[in-house]
């Protein structure tokens, strides 16, 4: 357990150092939310369109995020943690660290979405809980397939193809939730959404900690 | 010839349900009219793919606790042949759902179930095809396998059923069990399931010792 919190630490201060990387996933999310706006002529999109760009603009962000999961350990790097930390600790740390990344990136995609096109929720607890399970499902398939592709000797776009039919049934669960949170369902009402995602969140998450190790195995 | 019996059995089956699912008696039910037989040739479509899937599966987890190749080469071959009854059930599907619902693809859960099913299993081709170390790529892709599959399995059993669909005994449609999946339909239905489980798992044994022997 120290050895993953020790390694998510590390995750973030890499992060930071290369502020680079973060800068233009920033550019990118608010760039492509300003996109949206001008294409659309300003005009505030329905409800349900509203939804579906607010996901398909942290689905890339979080694409380009997971094609550089494993990009600072290629090789020896990788190894070197490996041994110290053993497999189960990186990957709870990966998954931890990829779920907070991609929670803040969707966040921050609603926030910008508010400023841009108002914000059309209800029930914004429910819409932030569904967003933040959401996150935590994406990072997990993005995590395992983005070390698929790592495996594969850094073929970039291989990863994307490995995630994209993975993610639709999380994808479309959350927005499904999305869309109760916009009409305003009651918390209580959406529970049985909510336990499904955050069953598969668990469960997905159980099957990568048990298939990881074999990843790495050479 | 091995297994002289089972795929003799199958062939018969398939034989049965063919011929005798043309003029067996069915059901009249309104819009569905005759076109109901399409059940006999489309769902055991599905069923077939479900379970060399599952056996592929079975064979990945099999691989990765024993590292033994004949259990990926097994592997590769369920999947590629339960791609084919995959696309053999779409082409069904479609041609039912032209003549029942009046579209070639609707917005139906179920159909995109297929589709990303079909977009998972190829992108397991794909992931496959981009390795070149045999020990390497029987790992990496039975780590994709189980996880594919585990995810079909949420997409095709468990979200259809928490929203509506056109299917027969989804969001208000009557199901076939409450008037009838009577046993006329069960009569053939069957059969029909186990032939094509059958002639797949030959199929698929065909392709393993096909890649047998370019080891």
């Amino acid at each position: 357990m120290k050895n993953t919190w020790l390694l998510v630490q590390r995750y973030f201060s890499q992060e930071v150092r290369n502020s680079n990387v973060l800068f233009s996933l920033g550019l990118y999310l608010v760039g492509v939310a300003y996109l949206i706006y001008l294409l659309n002529g300003g005009s505030i999109p329905a409800d349900k369109v509203w939804n579906t760009l607010l996901w398909i603009v942290v689905f890339f962000g979080a694409i380009q995020l997971s094609s550089r999961s494993f990009e600072f350990e290629s090789n020896d790097y990788f190894h070197y943690y490996q041994t110290i930390a053993g497999p189960g600790a990186t990957i709870i740390a990966k998954l931890l660290f990829n779920s907070a990344y991609i929670a803040v990136i969707s966040a921050v995609t609603w926030g910008l979405f508010i400023v841009f096109f108002g914000n059309p929720v209800f029930n914004n607890s429910l819409f932030g809980l569904a967003l933040l399970l959401g996150s935590i499902g994406c990072s997990v398939v993005l995590t395992l397939t983005s070390g698929v592709a790592q495996r594969t000797q850094g073929n970039a776009t291989l990863g994307a193809i490995l995630a994209l039919p993975l993610l639709l049934p999380i994808l479309q669960l959350t927005s499904a939730l999305n869309l109760q949170a916009i009409v305003g369902i009651p918390t209580i009402e959406a529970s049985n959404l909510l336990g499904s995602l955050g069953a598969l969140d668990i469960g997905i998450g159980l099957l990568a900690y048990l298939l990881f190790p074999y990843l790495w195995q050479d | 010839m091995k297994g002289l019996p089972y795929k003799i059995a199958g062939l018969l089956l398939i034989l049965f349900s063919l011929t005798y699912g043309l003029w067996s008696e069915v059901p009249e039910l309104p819009i569905i009219e005759q076109s109901i037989r399409n059940l006999f040739y489309h769902v055991s479509m599905w069923f077939a793919m479900v379970v060399m899937m599952a056996v592929s599966f079975g064979n990945a987890i099999g691989f990765l606790s024993s590292e033994n190749m004949a259990r990926d080469r097994r592997s590769i071959s369920l999947a590629e042949t339960g791609m084919f009854f995959s696309v053999m059930g779409l082409l069904t599907g479609m041609l039912w759902a032209k003549f029942t619902w009046g579209a070639w693809w609707t917005n139906d859960p179920k159909l995109n179930g297929t589709a990303i099913t079909m977009l998972i299993y190829m992108a397991y081709f794909v992931l496959r095809n981009t390795i070149d170390d045999p020990r390497k790529r029987a790992r990496i892709s039975a780590v994709y396998n189980i996880f594919a599959f585990v995810m079909m399995i949420v997409f095709i059993g468990i979200l259809p059923r928490m929203t509506d669909s056109l299917h027969p005994g989804n969001g208000g449609n009557p199901g076939f069990n409450s008037y009838d999946l009577d046993n006329r339909l069960r009569l053939v239905f069957y059969p029909a399931v186990l032939g094509w489980v059958l002639v797949g798992t030959w199929i698929a044994s065909l392709r393993y010792r096909i890649r047998n022997l370019e080891e």
